[in-house]
């Protein structure tokens, strides 16, 4: 599932780019994970208002 | 309105677009920066402390260039200078390059640039593949120092009647055209002998840049990913 760092000089980006799954989970955590809190937030300010 | 959904809501969308555009411009800032460090080239005083650049100096010229399977990475390194216990470069074994292992860092950087200067003024890319920028009319160049048929055994330098893999590259390049290589054969572009020479340091210096496995493949290796 995840596969060893292999990269020359490890960087962040390296890391990133080690298999599929490594980029999976952090582009869900910086935009699927954001996208729900701004949901509940915006969700609950429309309830206000209304 | 009471019953209003997020997902028509445009500040919903606002929001979303901005964080997504802001982070991603901060990623890729932090990446360029990222990257020039990893390709920034190393220094002469690096090769002799043993330490490993992606780009090496120019006097990489100096040592001994080997192309070997790096097991835990799954594909070829270069390995400057022999290897050491951990399959890696060692800094240590010299090649002489043209009749000399001393070339100075200001020597090899001068030698490259003429290289690397012949190398745009006869359009090589208009053929060949270098770092993976180019054509695939003629073969990769990226690891031809790498090819076994320059060397002492290759069917290349036999062909040119000289000595070392060096002169029978710098003596191909100079008169391509009376060498049958390849299906295409390579046009003579008038390449003079100190240009020839800047060239071949030129992409012995290539060679020995880890482009992770770049080009995947490069079989005429004895033990390379998929070698014959």
């Amino acid at each position: 599932m995840f596969e060893p760092f292999t990269d020359v000089i490890p960087s962040f980006f390296g890391w990133l780019n080690q298999g599929p799954l490594t980029l999976t989970i952090f582009l869900h955590t910086v935009i699927i994970l954001p996208m729900i809190w701004i949901y509940y937030q915006e969700k609950k300010r429309l309830e206000n208002e209304g | 309105m009471a019953n209003k959904s997020v997902w028509s809501d445009n500040r919903f969308w606002q929001r979303t677009a901005t964080w997504v555009t802001g982070f991603a411009a901060v990623l890729l800032i932090w990446l360029t920066f990222d990257t020039s460090a990893q390709i920034s080239m190393g220094t002469d005083e690096d090769l002799k402390q043993g330490v490993t650049k992606r780009v090496p100096g120019p006097t990489v010229i100096n040592y001994k260039i080997e192309y070997l399977m790096d097991a835990k990475r799954g594909h070829e390194i270069p390995v400057i200078g022999g290897k050491n216990a951990e399959g890696r470069s060692a800094f240590q074994e010299k090649e002489k390059f043209f009749g000399r292992d001393d070339w100075t860092e200001e020597e090899a950087g001068a030698l490259l640039h003429l290289g690397k200067l012949g190398s745009q003024a006869k359009n090589c890319m208009n053929c060949h593949t270098l770092l993976g920028n180019g054509a695939y009319y003629a073969p990769d160049l990226t690891k031809a120092w790498l090819d076994p048929a320059w060397g002492p055994e290759g069917s290349l330098q036999a062909m040119t009647g000289k000595n070392t893999k060096e002169e029978a590259m710098a003596e191909f390049l100079q008169h391509p055209s009376q060498y049958p290589t390849h299906e295409r054969m390579m046009p003579d572009l008038g390449i003079t002998a100190d240009e020839a020479k800047g060239l071949v340091a030129f992409l012995k210096h290539m060679s020995s840049i880890d482009t992770n496995g770049f080009p995947r493949n490069f079989g005429k290796i004895q033990g390379a990913v998929h070698g014959k």
